[in-house]
């Protein structure tokens, strides 16, 4: 796929809709472990939030998401992302927080676009619809794991619990790692990309499911 | 035995280069008179297959790499193939160390490739992968299971001698491990760990100061069934962990400050998943 010099202006808008905290996918209810990290005292603060999510996005779950995206943005095989994807998951409440998130993604955006495709996870679905926008391959990668990190620090604004403008700040300080990462995908999210270094964070997504009390789905 | 003393980084670039390894060993089992036999072993290089007499109706093959370990440029490769219905045990005779590599010669390539045909199953237990200081391994395991075949699987790697006190900065290691089934991945985990990793090894969401990690996975159709039976070990004092079964997997994961403390948990809750002992060669 031929990347677009400039980002088509209606385009961006659709994908800005797409992934905005007002498309029906479902994301509030999920916290991708981090409702664990936070109720066993390992997330106490801000930098600690922008610590570990920063890590998920740099080298951990994110970045193998972010790699599925560009690869099907990129024209590779839905069905075998699909595959991979779930074979990725290191626990079966990330696993479904993918599956539920998509099914909900394509859901609409099969009735808006008149398009039929089944059920995929979160970053296939995205990476797929994405296709027929005029967007530079970055542009898609980096608003997909901004919105990712973004509906983190709504989960843990509450749980921590942190101030608005925090969590903010929050989102802001990632903005370097996501920006590298798209850059570094658009160019080649061949398998030397797929990669993950946090066994902590995975271990926290599968505790979760055995926590006592819990709000959050993952 | 193979437990040799390692050439630190110092000592290899004083001494002549010695000849890289290219080594490769495959094994072959089929079902005769419903009993798994060896068919066929092939051997090159530094790698070697053994089958130790064993009182149990299931093979065990262990693997070995006589050169004692693994530094930049050398290759090895293990591969295994079981016939449908075969049932086998495979590990390693001890732990495997990748030393320090130089620059110049690239990190060491290891390939461990396992096929097993229908009602299989293979316990693929290696014991774990020591990484010196400045190693550089780049390793990938593949394991094909076809039909409703079974696959136990661990890996386990330490980082750094700790009988010596050594604390890694310089690493490049890949561990990619995938499972499928019939061509489709169901488990796929592709670590990495650097001088970036360990330059933040407290990090909450990394390796919490631990200097030993482990994965253990059960690849069957029941596999989610024995989830009740593990989750209690992973209570053990000094060993971070937690386990979680969905999809026809099992997959126990877990992390200590000592590496023998991992080892030991990694074999209750492998003796536990088996109802048997564990191959000889682990003795602990």
């Amino acid at each position: 796929m031929a990347s677009p010099v400039t980002d088509d202006p209606q385009d961006l808008l659709t994908l800005v809709q797409w992934l905005s905290p007002s498309f029906p996918l479902g994301s509030f209810a999920f916290s991708h472990g981090l409702e664990h990290a936070i109720s066993s005292g390992v997330i106490r603060d801000g930098a600690a939030l922008a610590d570990w999510l920063g890590d998920l996005v740099s080298h951990g779950s994110g970045r193998c998401d972010a790699v599925l995206l560009a690869r099907v943005l990129a024209g590779g095989d839905p069905a075998a992302a699909d595959a991979l994807a779930r074979a990725l998951a290191a626990a079966p409440e990330r696993s479904r927080e993918s599956l539920v998130q998509g099914r909900a993604f394509l859901a609409t955006t099969n009735a808006i676009l008149g398009t039929d495709w089944p059920e995929m996870v979160l970053p296939v679905a995205v990476g797929l619809q994405a296709r027929r926008l005029s967007l530079a391959p970055e542009t898609v990668i980096g608003l997909y794991l901004q919105g990712f990190a973004a509906n983190l620090v709504l989960g843990a604004v509450r749980l921590i619990p942190l101030g608005q403008t925090e969590g903010q700040k929050v989102i802001a300080r990632l903005a370097p790692a996501i920006a590298a990462l798209a850059a570094e995908l658009a160019r080649d999210p061949g398998d030397g990309a797929l990669w993950s270094a946090t066994p902590l964070a995975d271990l926290a997504a599968m505790a979760h499911e055995h926590q006592e009390v819990r709000l959050f789905r993952s | 035995m193979l437990d040799r003393t390692a050439p630190g980084h110092a000592q290899i670039s004083a001494q002549p280069r010695r000849q890289r390894v290219d080594a490769r060993a495959a094994a072959g089992f089929a079902l005769r008179d419903g009993r798994t036999v060896l068919q066929r072993l092939r051997q090159q290089g530094s790698a070697k297959a053994m089958l130790p007499r064993v009182h149990r109706p299931e093979p065990e093959l262990v693997f070995l790499n006589t050169a004692g370990g693994l530094t930049g440029g050398d290759r090895i490769g293990f591969d295994l193939d079981l016939a449908p219905g075969t049932h086998v045990v495979a590990t390693t005779q001890t732990a495997e160390r990748a030393y320090a590599s130089l620059p110049e010669t690239g990190p060491a390539a290891m390939t461990v490739r396992i096929t097993a045909g229908a009602g299989a199953r293979i316990d693929w237990l290696p014991q774990e992968t020591i990484l010196f200081e400045r190693a550089a391994l780049h390793r990938r395991t593949e394991i094909d299971l076809a039909g409703d075949a079974a696959c136990l699987w661990c890996e386990s790697v330490v980082l750094g001698r700790e009988a010596m006190g050594e604390t890694l900065q310089t690493l490049d290691f890949r561990d990619t491990r995938v499972i499928r089934r019939d061509g489709v991945p169901v488990m796929a985990e592709p670590l990495r760990l650097t001088g970036a990793t360990l330059a933040r090894r407290e990090a909450a969401s990394g390796l919490g100061g631990a200097r030993a990690l482990a994965t253990i996975a059960l690849i069957a159709p029941d596999a989610p069934d024995l989830l009740g039976r593990v989750l209690p070990l992973c209570a053990t004092a000094g060993v971070t962990a937690s386990a979680s079964g969905w999809d026809g997997r099992l997959v126990i994961r877990g992390l200590a400050a000592k590496p023998f403390a991992l080892r030991r948990w990694m074999a209750a809750v492998l003796d536990e998943l088996r109802g048997r002992p564990l191959p000889r060669v682990w003795t602990i």
